[in-house]
């Protein structure tokens, strides 16, 4: 494992995790308002 | 296909190995071939997965699946960003800090030999027939509509992947992977922006979407809680998550994929790369299918898209039969299209939505009773209807030189994901069942041999399988089944090393054995959707594997967990 891929760096991935999520929520609600303008 | 497309196909298929090949020949280590280095970076990582995925089922069906059902097939893939961030925050870790070269010898770390050997036996049973259909699925397609002799097709696809992935190991398959899902980027761009320009003068890109929303092509999103509903978000969820989970956490084809170059932190960010691009993905994918439905509302399309199968019927005196739905069909459709110029027009006309749908709906009860005709003709087909429309569009709609490109894409997409199957089916070979159970001490040159021989053996069983795959019903459904058969047993071998410290080697292995065999029992003598095994196989391992630790293996010494 390289220097990056200790634990202090773990809270960090946390947030990359959480910031995965909340990118997805946003895709799913474009596809929503998506839905509701061409359905 | 004339001369420029043939030109473009080559010099694309074979470019991108020679390349790789050029950039990659070299004397590796055991850990080198199976690993790659540590040239390899997150933004290849991800690009390799996304390729490993995105076999050649995807370009070909699911525009086809759009054109049929809607874009509604998106919501399958919303389990798989929680999937990816479980497998980055619980599985990688755990491989990376214990340097294995496959996911399987983890559990011969954390139980013993004989699970880590029904681990490595059930992927290998799975895969193996499973990277004979991803080639033949696209070949019986491409020498249908091509009139290429289809073991020729076989050859061209699967010859050259087994050739580079053999030479090259792991650096090669995913150096390969990140051009070929390049190409396949360009030409699905390419494809859709003609599909969208050849729709008529009059109609803009946000009105075309209108009409599509008003055909029932664009419901991206459904909420419903009614169970009958096909696509919904939850069934996607729930469904999708342990697909997703069993399929990254748990397949060695994705596994080596992620873990190559050996960095933690690349592994992550390239899986999490996947769990964002993934879905805007496919949703462009569908929404291609969706221009190529309308494209057709203006265009007079195929009354079946399977033409060798339509003209086979013929052939066998059901000419008459066929030629009168056809007459039907051409009336159907030249009224549709009139309600189609008139309501570009006026697009806030619901007389004439509810006319278009009544004729679409028509359309499509003649395209089903073509379809029993030619079932009666004993010409039935190898895969839906659908699996051909957007091949169709490719060949007979978008220019010379484009068309040689998109028959690239499909060759990409076949050889990146069968690249990363056949690495994978022989690394685990070597790495899981030849070390240890027939020469457990040789020095690593020797591994890269026999790695090398064991990956061509792979790439031989996969053509053989492929060219045996016309006895098989519908071949892609086959390749599903398959998948949720063996898949929620390998995961749960998994969870079970996670999640439930006490369980030692015996009692998970005698569960993952029964697991499978009710599985398979199942399997032959019920009616459950096959999407269900995966869960039904996973959840058997995990509450079998905790009953037979409190019982028959309860004085077991305790297991040191790795």
């Amino acid at each position: 494992m390289s220097e990056h891929d200790h634990p202090p760096f773990f809270s960090s991935w946390r947030k990359a995790y959480w910031f995965a999520l909340v990118l997805f929520g946003i895709e799913v609600a474009l596809l929503y308002a998506f839905t509701l303008r061409f359905s | 296909m004339n001369r420029l497309d043939y030109i473009v196909l080559l010099a694309t298929i074979i470019a991108i190995p020679l390349y790789g090949l050029w950039r990659t020949y070299d004397h590796p280590s055991l850990r080198q071939y199976l690993k790659g280095d540590k040239t390899i970076r997150w933004g290849t990582i991800g690009l390799s997965v996304l390729a490993t995925q995105a076999g050649p089922i995807t370009f070909l069906s699911m525009p086809g699946q759009a054109y049929e059902s809607g874009i509604g097939f998106i919501q399958n893939y919303f389990g798989q960003p929680f999937a990816l961030i479980v497998v980055c925050a619980i599985f990688v870790p755990i491989y990376q800090r214990l340097k294995v070269f496959t996911a399987y010898e983890y559990l011969g770390q954390r139980f013993d030999k004989k699970t880590r050997l029904l681990g490595a036996f059930l992927f290998l049973i799975q895969r193996g027939i499973a990277a004979g259909i991803t080639i033949y699925a696209p070949a019986i397609i491409l020498s249908a509509l091509l009139g290429w002799d289809l073991n020729l097709t076989i050859w061209l696809a699967g010859g050259f992947v087994i050739a580079y992935t053999v030479v090259g190991g792991t650096k090669i398959v995913s150096l390969t992977q990140r051009y070929q899902i390049m190409v396949i980027f360009i030409g699905m761009a390419l494809a859709f922006g003609i599909a969208v320009h050849r729709l008529p003068d009059d109609l803009s890109f946000t009105g075309a979407l209108s009409i599509a929303g008003k055909m029932g092509k664009l419901q991206a999103v459904d909420f419903s809680l009614d169970p009958s509903r096909r696509y919904t978000v939850w069934s996607g969820i729930l469904g999708g998550f342990f697909l997703s989970l069993s399929y990254f956490g748990a397949d060695q084809s994705q596994v080596q994929r992620y873990l190559a170059g050996g960095s933690l932190r690349a592994s992550r960010i390239g899986l999490l790369f996947n769990a964002i691009v993934k879905v805007p993905m496919q949703f462009l994918i569908l929404l291609l299918g969706a221009m190529v439905f309308l494209f057709y509302q203006f265009e007079k399309p195929p009354m079946f898209f399977n033409q060798p199968t339509y003209q086979r019927a013929i052939e066998r005196g059901y000419g008459p039969q066929l030629t009168a739905l056809q007459a039907q069909f051409d009336d159907v459709f030249a009224r549709k299209r009139d309600a189609m110029h008139a309501i570009v027009s006026e697009q806030d006309a619901p007389a004439l939505t509810a006319q278009i749908r009544e004729l679409d709906a028509q359309a499509r009860t003649l395209r089903d009773d073509t379809k029993k005709i030619l079932e009666q003709a004993g010409a039935s087909p190898k895969s839906k209807d659908s699996d051909y429309v957007f091949i169709t569009f490719v060949l007979h709609h978008l220019p010379h030189g484009v068309v040689g490109l998109l028959v690239a894409v499909i060759f990409c997409a076949t050889m990146s994901a069968t690249s990363a199957v056949l690495n994978a089916l022989g690394s685990t070979t070597a790495i899981d069942l030849y070390r240890p159970l027939i020469r457990p001490t040789a020095s690593d040159h020797h591994y890269v041999v026999a790695t090398r021989w064991l990956t061509a053996a792979w790439g031989l069983v996969a053509i053989a399988v492929a060219s045996f795959a016309s006895l098989v019903e519908n071949l892609i459904e086959a390749g599903n089944i398959l998948g949720s058969v063996f898949y929620g047993s390998i995961l749960g071998l998994f969870l079970v090393a996670f999640f439930l410290p006490r369980v030692r080697g015996s009692a998970v292995f005698f569960a993952a054995v029964i697991a499978q065999t009710l599985v398979l029992v199942l399997f032959f003598t019920s009616s459950i959707g096959y999407l269900w095994f995966n869960v039904i196989g996973c959840s058997a391992v995990l509450l079998f594997a905790w009953i037979l630790q409190q019982t028959v293996f309860r004085n077991n010494q305790p297991a040191t967990i790795p």
